[in-house]
This record gives C-alpha cells, sequence and structure tokens, in this order.
C-alpha cells in the first residue's frame, strides 16, 4: 500500500479522491484499536490512554488505481460508552472487530456483544466486517487459536487476519483486504462516490420474474 | 321441420329441430353386421350428399350458390387453365382439395411454423384457417390438430375440446360460412357443404372427420362424416333441445334408452343384451355464499332483533376476522367451487340399472377434481377496481408527492380557501371522523402498546414504525382517512400532534408505546421522537412525585456533619474488594442512565467529531460527562477511595494484579495500573481529580427531560411535510405488509416466498427514501412498488379464502394455491402496465380420497328456502345439489373379425372399433345430443 498523506482533520481540504470510505474500529477495551490506528496512519507504536468518545484520523491511499480518502474511526471499547458509540456506525464501509489473542474474553465478546452491535447500528446492509486478533507478538500468552478466528469469520462471514500493532505485522494488509473488498461491492461504492444517485428498480429488482408483455 | 330422429317429438311449440322426419337409423344407424339392408337412404342427408357423385352435380350446386347468373358469370372469369372443370361447385371442391392436400402434405409441426394459432385454453391444440368462396358466399375451413398426437383416447381430459369431446375423433375439418357474413346454413345447403369437403378428401385420401355447422350457432347443431379408410364411414350429427325436456330424458334410464334405440330395432336386429360403455362426468358448483341469510338464520336461532336494530347491523362479512378487516372488507376473490365427478368406465346391459347409477353416492364416483371459481377482480388491473391497503398506498404516494409544494403542513390546510372542499384532491372527512380517529389512537384502554416486532428479517431493514405502535396507527389511519390526500393527512397531523402536546403538558401516558429505556434506531425518526418523549414524560412523573417528597431528602442530607465523609448513593458492596488505602469494602454506586438520543441527535455528534477532528476536548464531551459523572458517584459512595479503586471498579482491564489465586480479598490489593492509564498526562486522572463527591441524586441529570421533551414536541409540530410523508410512506408499507402478513393462509410455501420478496422489495425501494434523494425517479419507483403490493395482496387474501375454505384439505388447498399462482405469475412483473389474460384459470385438482369429505362440506345441504328456488329432476345429488352440467358417454364396440369385414381393412383384426357412441351434454332441461355412427358400405 502507498500512503501519500496522513492528515487528521479538515477532511474536505482533499477532494482529490476517487472514493472516501469510512471505516470503523470496534472491540473490547484494551485490545489495541487505537493502537491499531496509530500505528497504521503514523507508523508509531505508544501508550495511549483509553480513549474516551471517539477518535479519526484521515489516510489518503492508493489502492488498485484508486485514489483512495480512507477516514478511520477509532471508538472507546469500555462498556459504559456502548450505547453512545453506536452514533459513529453510521455510514460505515467497513468494521473491523479487533480482539486480543492473548485474552479470550475479548474473542468471545465478539460474538456475544459486538456482532449483535454491527447489526443494530450500522446502516449500510453490504458493509464489509473483518476479524482481527491483535498482539500476536506475546505468541507465548496466546489463548485464542488462529483456527478459532478462522471459524468465527466464516461464520459472521467476514475477513480475517491476525496482526500486531507493536510489530507491524499484518497492520497495512488488514487495511488494504478490507479496502479491496469494499472496492469490490458495488452497493458500497455508489455509496462512497458522492453525487452518485440511485434507482433501485433499475439496478436490481429483487423481484426474479420477468413481467410478461402486456396486451389489452 | 321435422322431429329429431333420435329425440321424441318435444311438446308444443316445438323446438327448431334439423333433421327431416324420416327415421335415418334404419341406415345411418344400421350395425356392420347387417350389411344386406338397402344402401339407399330416404334422406338427402349426410352421406348420400357426401357420396354423391359428380353427375348430379349441376343440380345441387344451386344450393350451395345463390345465384346461377352470378355463378356463370364467374366461371368466365375463373381459372382457364384448367379446362377440363366444368361448373364452379367442382372448382370449390377443387380449391378445398388444394387446401387441405397442402396442409396434408405440411403436417403438425411445419403448419406450426407457418404460424399456426392455438386454440384459446388449450396448449395443445393449433388451428389453421382459410377462407374459400363459392359464388357469393365466404366460407371458413378450419383444421384443428394436436402439436403432438394425444396418447390414450381419454374423454375427460381438461384440454379435450369440445368436437373431440363429442364425437370422439382427434383432429379434425370444420367448414362454415364465415362468421361475419352472418350467414346461417339450413339442412340441405349444409349436407351439400358437406359432400364437396367429403369428396375433396376422399380425393387426397384424408381420413380427416369433416364438420359442417346447421342452422343458428345457439343450436349447436352439426352434421359430419369421415372417411376411414377403404370399408368404414363414420357420420356425425348433433342437435340441442334447449327446453321442456321431456322428463324421459331427463334421467339416465331415458338416456341409455335413447342411446339403444339408435340401433336396436328390432329383436332379430341384435341381440336383446348389448353391453354399452357408460362413463360419466358431472359438474357441481357450491352455492353463492349468502352471508346475509346465515345470519337472519343465526338471529333467528336466538331470538328476533327489532326491525329498527337490523338496518344498522354491520353485514357479515367473509372476513370479519382476517387481519386486514380493522381496515377494510375484501371482496371474496373465491366465489366457490366446481366439482367435477367423474364415474369411468362402466358396462351396463340393462337400462335400469341405470337408476342406480343415478342414486349412488358421489363418494362412489371414480375421481373428484375441484376448481375454484375465482372473482375477475384477481385479474382485473384498471385503477379503483381493487380497494385494499394497495390502493391506499398508491394515494399516499401521491400525497408523498405533492408534499413538497409547501414548507409547513398549515399551508396544505389553509390554502384553499377559494377551492371546493368537495373536489376529492383536497377533501377533508367531517370532525366527528377526525374525533374518532383521534380517540382510538389516544384510547387509553390500548394502554401498554404490545406491538411485536417484526420476526421478518427485512422487518428492521424497513425504517418505519413498528407495527401497532402510535406513529403505526396513524398512518393507517391516514391512508383511510377520507381519500388520504395531502390536506386530509395535514389535518389529521395538525390534530394528532395538538395531542401529543396535551399528553406532554398533563403529563399522560402515551398511548401505543412500549415502556423502554432505550431507543430504537432502527424504526423511523417520528418513532424514536415519541420514544423519547414517552421517556421523558415518564421522568416528569417522577420528578413531580419526588417534587411532592422532596422536604424530607433536603432535611436528611443537611443533618450531616461532614459531608464528604458520609457513604452517600451505594448501591451495594463490591463483592471481595478492598479499597487501596483504606481497609473498607469497595461499594458500587447508584449511576446515571447513559442519555438516550435520537437518530438525529448521533447525527449530530458524528457530524461534530467530523468537524472538529480529534481536536482534544471537543468530541467526546458526552463520554467525559458520564464518566465524571459515574466518578463523582463512586467518590460519594466511597469516600477513601482512590484513582485506583475507581479504575479497578470500571474498567478492571486496566489493573494489572497479581493472579488472584484464592477468592479471599486481601489487603492492600496487589497490582498496579496499566501503563496507558498510569501515563503522564492521562486524560481519566484528569477528569478523577476534577470530579466533586456527589451521589446521582445530587448530581445534574445528564438527560434533561423537560428540554428534551419539549425539543420532541417541537420537531412534530415544525416537521417538513416531505419529511412527514417520507416517514408515513416507509411505516404504512411496513405496518400494511405486517397486517398483511399475519394472516393465515396455511403457510402455502410460495405465498411465504413471495411475502418475503415483498419485504425484500420494500426494504430495497423504501431505503432510497432515506437517501434524501429527489423525489422525481423515486415516485415512480413507490408506484411500482404499489403494483408490486397489490399482486401480493390480492395473492394473500386468495391464499387466506382458499385456506379458510379448506382448512380440513391442506394439501388440496396448497395445490389450488399453487396451481392459480402459477396462472397469476405472469402478471407479476414489476412494470406499471397491466397484463390482461385472455386465459380463464380453469386448472384443476385432483381431489383425494380422504379429501372428498372436506370437500362435500363445501356443499352446504340447502335451506328450506333453497330448495324451493329448485325443481330437482337430475339425480345425482351431492348433498341435495344437483349437477350444474352432465356429461355422458355411451358408446359400444364391436371387435372386427376377417369374416365380417374386407380382408383389405386398414384396421388390425383384433381391434375394436367404436361403431356408436352418443355424447349427451348439459342440465335436465338444456339437452345437447353428439351421435357417431360407424358403418361400412
Ligand atoms: N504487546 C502488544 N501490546 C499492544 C499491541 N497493541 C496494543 N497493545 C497494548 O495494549 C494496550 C491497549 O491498547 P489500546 O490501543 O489503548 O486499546 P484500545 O482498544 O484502544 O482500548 P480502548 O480505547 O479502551 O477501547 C496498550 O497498553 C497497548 O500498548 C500489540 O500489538 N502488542
Ligand atoms: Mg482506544
Amino acid at each position: 500500500m502507498d500512503s501519500s498523506t496522513a492528515s487528521s482533520s479538515h477532511p474536505q481540504l482533499q477532494p482529490d479522491f476517487d472514493y472516501l470510505f469510512k471505516l470503523l474500529l470496534i472491540g473490547d477495551s484494551g485490545v489495541g484499536k487505537s493502537s491499531l490506528l496509530l500505528r497504521f496512519t503514523a507508523d508509531s507504536f505508544e501508550d495511549l490512554s483509553p480513549t474516551i468518545g471517539v477518535d479519526f484520523k484521515v489516510k489518503m491511499v492508493n489502492i488498485a488505481g484508486k485514489k483512495l480518502k480512507l477516514a478511520v474511526w477509532d471508538t472507546a471499547g469500555q462498556e459504559r460508552f456502548r450505547t453512545l458509540t453506536s452514533s459513529y456506525y453510521r455510514g460505515a464501509q467497513g468494521i473491523i472487530m479487533v480482539y486480543d489473542v492473548t485474552r479470550r474474553d475479548t474473542f468471545t465478546n465478539l460474538s456475544d456483544i459486538w456482532a449483535k452491535e454491527i447489526d443494530l447500528y450500522s446502516t449500510n446492509q453490504d458493509c464489509i466486517k473483518m476479524l482481527v486478533g491483535n498482539k500476536v507478538d506475546k505468541e507465548s500468552e496466546r489463548a485464542v487459536t488462529k483456527k478459532e478466528g478462522i471459524d468465527f469469520a466464516r461464520e459472521y462471514g467476514c475477513l480475517f487476519l491476525e496482526c500486531s500493532a507493536k510489530t507491524k505485522v499484518n497492520v497495512e494488509q488488514c487495511f488494504e483486504e478490507l479496502v479491496l473488498k469494499i472496492l469490490d461491492t458495488p452497493s458500497l461504492l455508489a455509496d462512497a462516490s458522492s453525487g452518485a444517485k440511485k434507482n433501485i428498480f433499475k439496478q436490481k429488482a429483487p423481484e426474479a420474474d420477468a413481467a410478461a408483455s402486456g396486451c389489452c | 321441420m321435422g322431429t329429431s330422429p333420435y329425440l321424441p317429438p318435444p311438446p308444443p311449440p316445438p323446438p327448431p329441430l334439423r333433421l327431416p322426419p324420416t327415421d335415418p337409423t334404419r341406415q345411418t344407424g344400421k350395425l356392420p353386421r347387417d350389411p344386406t339392408s338397402s344402401p339407399a337412404s330416404p334422406r338427402e342427408g349426410i352421406a348420400d350428399a357426401a357420396m354423391a357423385s359428380t353427375s348430379s352435380k349441376h343440380a345441387k350446386h344451386r344450393r350451395i350458390g345463390e345465384d346461377d347468373d352470378e355463378e356463370e358469370a364467374e366461371e368466365e372469369l375463373g381459372r382457364f387453365d384448367d379446362f377440363t372443370i366444368a361448373s364452379s361447385w367442382e372448382r370449390f371442391i377443387s380449391e378445398i382439395e388444394a387446401i387441405c392436400r397442402q396442409w396434408l402434405a405440411d403436417g403438425p409441426k411445419i403448419l406450426m411454423q407457418k404460424g399456426a394459432e392455438t386454440v384459446p385454453s388449450y396448449e395443445n391444440l393449433y388451428i389453421v384457417k382459410r377462407e374459400l368462396k363459392h359464388g357469393k358466399r365466404v366460407y371458413c375451413m378450419e383444421y384443428n390438430f394436436r402439436k403432438s398426437a394425444k396418447g390414450k383416447y381419454s374423454y375427460w381430459d381438461d384440454d379435450i375440446h369440445s368436437t373431440e369431446l363429442s364425437f370422439g375423433v382427434d383432429e379434425f375439418l370444420i367448414i362454415s360460412p364465415l362468421s361475419a357474413s352472418g350467414v346461417i346454413l339450413d339442412d340441405p345447403e349444409s349436407t351439400k357443404l358437406l359432400s364437396s369437403v367429403a369428396i375433396a378428401l376422399s380425393n387426397c385420401g384424408s381420413n380427416w372427420p369433416a364438420f359442417v355447422p346447421v342452422h343458428d350457432p345457439s343450436r349447436k347443431a352439426y352434421i359430419g362424416i369421415q372417411n376411414m379408410g377403404t370399408v368404414f364411414t363414420r357420420r356425425f350429427e348433433a342437435d340441442r333441445i334447449g327446453s321442456q325436456v321431456p322428463i324421459r330424458l331427463m334421467h339416465l334410464e331415458g338416456l341409455h334408452e335413447l342411446f339403444l334405440s339408435k340401433f336396436v330395432l328390432s329383436s332379430t336386429d341384435f341381440p336383446a343384451k348389448v353391453k354399452v360403455n357408460f362413463s360419466m362426468k358431472l359438474t357441481y358448483r357450491t352455492p353463492e355464499h349468502d352471508y346475509d341469510l346465515e345470519e337472519t338464520l343465526d338471529s333467528e336461532a336466538t331470538e328476533p332483533i327489532p326491525e329498527s336494530e337490523v338496518a344498522s347491523q354491520p353485514r357479515k362479512q367473509w372476513d370479519d376476522d382476517c387481519p386486514w378487516s380493522e381496515w377494510y372488507s375484501a371482496e371474496d376473490p373465491v366465489k366457490g367451487f366446481e366439482l367435477t365427478t367423474i364415474w369411468g368406465g362402466k358396462t351396463f346391459e340393462e337400462s335400469f340399472e341405470m337408476a342406480e347409477v343415478e342414486n349412488a353416492s358421489s363418494f362412489d364416483a371414480d375421481s373428484w377434481l375441484l376448481q375454484p371459481v375465482v372473482s375477475p377482480y384477481m385479474v382485473d388491473d384498471s385503477i379503483g377496481k381493487f380497494v385494499g391497503f394497495a390502493s391506499q398506498l398508491h394515494l399516499l404516494v401521491n400525497a408523498f408527492e405533492s408534499s413538497a409544494e409547501a414548507q409547513f403542513l398549515e399551508d396544505f390546510v389553509a390554502d384553499n380557501s377559494g377551492q371546493d372542499n368537495s373536489k376529492s384532491s383536497v377533501a377533508v372527512p367531517p370532525p366527528t371522523v377526525i374525533d374518532r380517529v383521534m380517540k382510538d389512537l389516544f384510547n387509553d384502554e390500548v394502554g401498554n402498546s404490545n406491538y411485536v416486532e417484526a420476526e421478518n428479517k427485512y422487518g428492521r431493514a424497513l425504517k418505519g414504525a413498528p407495527s401497532d405502535s402510535l406513529f403505526a396507527q396513524f398512518c393507517l389511519h391516514a391512508l383511510w382517512f377520507g381519500n388520504c390526500n395531502i390536506r386530509a393527512i395535514a389535518v389529521l397531523w395538525i390534530d394528532f400532534v395538538r395531542e401529543i402536546r396535551w399528553c406532554w403538558e398533563e403529563s399522560e401516558r402515551l398511548p401505543r408505546m412500549k415502556t423502554t429505556s432505550s431507543i430504537d434506531l432502527s424504526a423511523c425518526v417520528i418513532h424514536q421522537k415519541l420514544q423519547m418523549l414517552a421517556i421523558c414524560i415518564e421522568r416528569k412523573k417522577s420528578l413531580n412525585r419526588e417534587k411532592d417528597t422532596g422536604d424530607v431528602h433536603k432535611e436528611r442530607s443537611s443533618n450531616s456533619m461532614a459531608p464528604n465523609k458520609i457513604r452517600k448513593g451505594s448501591a451495594g458492596v463490591v463483592p471481595s474488594m478492598m479499597l487501596i488505602n483504606t481497609f473498607q469494602e469497595m461499594h458500587a454506586p447508584y449511576t446515571q442512565d447513559a442519555p438516550l438520543m435520537t437518530e438525529d441527535m448521533h447525527e449530530e455528534r458524528l457530524q461534530a467529531a467530523e468537524a472538529f477532528g480529534n481536536a482534544v476536548g471537543l468530541s467526546g464531551q458526552l463520554e467525559r460527562d458520564i464518566l465524571s459523572s459515574d466518578m463523582s458517584a463512586f467518590k460519594a459512595a466511597n469516600p477513601d477511595s482512590a484513582f485506583e479503586d475507581f479504575i479497578r471498579w470500571h474498567s478492571p482491564g486496566d489493573w494489572v494484579g497479581e493472579d488472584k489465586s484464592d477468592g479471599s480479598p486481601a489487603w492492600p490489593p496487589k497490582g498496579k495500573l496499566s501503563q496507558r492509564m498510569s501515563e503522564h498526562g492521562n486524560m481519566w486522572r484528569k477528569i478523577w481529580n476534577d470530579a466533586p463527591a456527589l451521589p446521582v441524586c445530587e448530581q445534574k441529570s445528564l438527560l434533561d427531560s423537560i428540554r428534551e421533551g419539549e425539543k420532541v414536541v417541537h420537531y412534530l409540530e415544525t416537521l417538513r411535510p416531505q419529511q412527514l410523508l417520507e416517514q408515513m410512506v416507509c411505516t404504512a408499507f411496513k405496518s400494511s405488509a405486517d397486517i398483511l402478513n399475519r394472516t393465515t393462509y396455511g403457510g402455502f410455501k410460495l405465498m411465504k416466498t413471495k411475502m418475503d420478496q415483498l419485504y425484500a422489495t420494500m426494504a430495497s425501494t423504501l431505503k432510497s427514501l432515506q437517501g434524501k434523494s429527489g423525489t422525481s425517479d423515486l415516485a415512480g419507483d413507490l408506484k411500482r412498488l404499489c403494483q408490486v403490493f397489490e399482486h401480493i395482496e390480492k395473492l394473500l387474501i386468495f391464499a387466506a379464502s382458499v385456506h379458510r375454505k379448506l382448512a380440513d384439505a391442506p394439501r388440496l388447498a396448497q395445490s389450488i394455491f399453487t396451481d392459480y399462482f402459477n396462472y397469476y405469475l405472469p402478471k407479476m412483473g414489476t412494470s406499471l402496465e397491466s397484463i390482461c389474460y385472455e386465459k380463464e384459470f380453469t386448472t384443476k385438482e385432483k381431489v383425494g380420497m380422504l379429501e372428498r369429505e372436506a370437500v362435500s362440506s363445501l356443499f352446504r345441504p340447502p335451506t328450506a328456502n333453497q330448495s324451493w328456488r329448485k325443481v330437482l329432476s337430475m339425480g345425482n345429488l351431492l348433498n341435495g345439489h344437483e349437477p350444474i352440467q352432465r356429461e355422458i358417454v355411451f358408446s359400444v364396440l364391436e371387435k372386427l373379425s376377417n369374416g365380417h369385414y374386407s380382408s383389405q381393412t386398414p384396421l388390425c383384426t383384433d381391434e375394436q372399433i367404436e361403431t356408436h357412441r352418443m355424447y349427451i351434454s348439459g342440465t335436465s332441461n338444456d339437452l345437447w345430443v353428439a351421435l357417431s355412427v360407424t358403418s361400412w358400405d
């Protein structure tokens, strides 16, 4: 992935892009969402305060010959903020569910809580989901196997990767794969490129029956 | 005019009967075993004309043509390339012959390629036509044939053509005066015409049977002939008695005798006992269900209702207990049923045996076939034909289109001072109707709304209010309020909001709103707002209560000496947790509920976050407020607590402790804050330092219910017409579909699939309503959606009707529904144009043995009232109902043996040949008889 600029404010100042994608990071507190975002946008790793509310960063990338503007939203994993976090789901084309491979509860909470939150609050029916197991650098403390991650991803129909914000392993790939998948999904592109008018009857009618020719 | 050869003389006035007085059965009806009888016919009819030699042609052609002079004139202009043809009649015959040769040479396959048409409602039957001129007359000759040869002969197949059935033939020719010409053939003329065809067919060696109509078409009288190889000739005739059928012929016995009379002339001619094959098809139709009658009967049974009350009693409808009946009553699409019972191949020798058949139970019939009689409205798409949710939704979509015309709903109400209220586009029902609607909406009886979330997986994708909620109910009322024009809607909405304002001011619970502590973001904004208001009203009510008892609280708190050291707002001890600095148990505080937000508030937050970016301190203010509130409450509940204690309780993941192997609380607790929590400048610690110790009851509420409630009412009062209509459209579609979906229709699979498809179509169409795109292309989509809705609504009503009528025969019900569904399917495109049907729905479903009981119960025994209306005369009653049509085929088979027939016979020697066949169709008072007789010459 070839990143050009990393900017965090006034996204309106860069109108020079093909698509704007909104990506969302969710998952239990402490799994490393903010760290992943920091690694992806600033290529650094440092200890950050637990997120209160929300944070987002913008990064311009070139993928598959397209100029893309990614707005990555980092939410708070604290249970207390959960209902408020729902504000930020709207309009996301990609949602990354993060767990900590060394903490089993962060993994089980994905099916118990986070997947349901997506169903409830995501406004994009077709949005791409991705499962990410973070902190693989702490291999000795691993509590969730890779196979379990794969099985979960299969069941919920999402992409899957294991990575480490600390060692940088797979962090870029994770965002890249997600973006490629979004680029493959026409209904998401329609939302992402500005001013695309849509007429569902012209696009795809759920009615499969061909209209017979009339008479009279 | 004489009497029919096979029908006894009718009483005066005599119906017009075709055949001459002489009894032709002596010849045409003779059996092949009597080859010595005289071939001379006293009749000018049928066979003789057909076999006529050309010597008599001049005499005869005069009958077909009208005028000799004209014939001559035409002859001069005629074909001079063939001088051997002397007369116009000969030319006529050769013309027929040429056409027939062509058709014969082509065969079915090529004729179909050349554009043979299918005969309406017979899939396998095709027809080619040619016009012919003879003199001034124009005839039309048609050849009917099958795409593929019909297999084993079966009389009662659904797709058998009436001519085939009547005479026992397959393909056939009919020659008749062009229907537009209005010409009617009399006996001699039709005989002549038939002769021409017979000669032509014989010339080209064809075995096709040919028919010619006689007299006026309503009589359905025919004569016909078929050349069967070199030896046999089959002759046909048919005629009808349209009234005053002799009693004898009303019954099977008499009809059997009639058949016998066709060949049993004397005991010497024929063995006394003839084995007659008999097959019968009886069609019954359920009586029209008379709900009024039922009603009066029911009430008679209980007690007489005073005259005045009868009028005010609502008519009982078939769909009274269907979910939609709260809003409208649908015409029953299933008008009734037609039951066909078939009595197959029986053999009889004596006429009296027939009486037994007539008295036999219908349950003894070989097979039963059932067909619903479907109301024509099902396939009639013309606007206004069907009134249901679909038609009202259409009106709502129209209102949605005009909603962009004004900024405020009030504009629609005021803006017609000069206009005529009677104009339907602006008509508003009188205040009494509005009152009734408001009463229903705000009726306290309904109380706690019991709305259930739609189980349908698309339910959530539809951004409307949940079924049975306050706004959903409003939308349904609006659909049926007057003709749902924008002005009527505006009037209703303004009154609705006024009522809501009243509830808010008076702290009255909102009806039809679930008591909930969260806001359903998948619902439409108006519903979210009403949820918010309902919660605010609850809070307001409890605040008022607290105010009344508030003094007590104050006293208690002012008594305390050192407020900071006194534990306040504890919800209980946290098990096995000790504070870090003092040897005390940790108490969990009561905390405030997180503030509720409707969709637009979430959106505002999102936009704010986007605008401020991560300029620290601006986004996430709400979260900070909550954190601060929690910290204050924690401090109040644990006066000696430290930041570490709060973290251990609130975010245990950020307390890195040593393994707690035993459950006993160790003091002081071992461990430390996580790295990120102990960083310098940590936001959490900052907030902790600033948070005062305050129990929840002394804190400022995170949700200002007075302010938020007022905001909601203001939103409703200033809602843009278009925003209202958008949400009404979504909710009305969803609620209407939900109501239909509640119908019990036996879970027919195809219906269920269609219902799911409706939800999917609605979800995708209505999604663009929230896209805030222009309404121009959207209106078209919405109208198409109404069309789809109408199809499915009609089918669902049909399904419900079939289901309830055949509840005891679920398999049969489902099969009948499937048949109709497949018939209806081509209409269900998404195009706006209607698709009309030439084809009627005629599919019959076989009734299983175990289903017969359920089907027979469709035929309720007639009441005393009904039974005198009709004089029953046919027998074969089903629960006291006479068949509406009886069809019988009598036939006699003869085994062919070489002794009797010429050796050139093309027929196999051990084959049986149907020598006599009679088809009788009609009722006791309208009899149509067709006779086929095979003889050899
Ligand atoms: N070893 C290791 N530690 C990591 C990794 N990623 C994050 N961490 C650490 O995990 C802790 C939590 O990381 P955060 O990024 O703050 O977690 P978060 O998901 O944003 O948490 P909330 O904001 O509370 O929802 C921090 O101390 C990080 O240093 C990783 O890949 N490897
Ligand atoms: Mg974070």
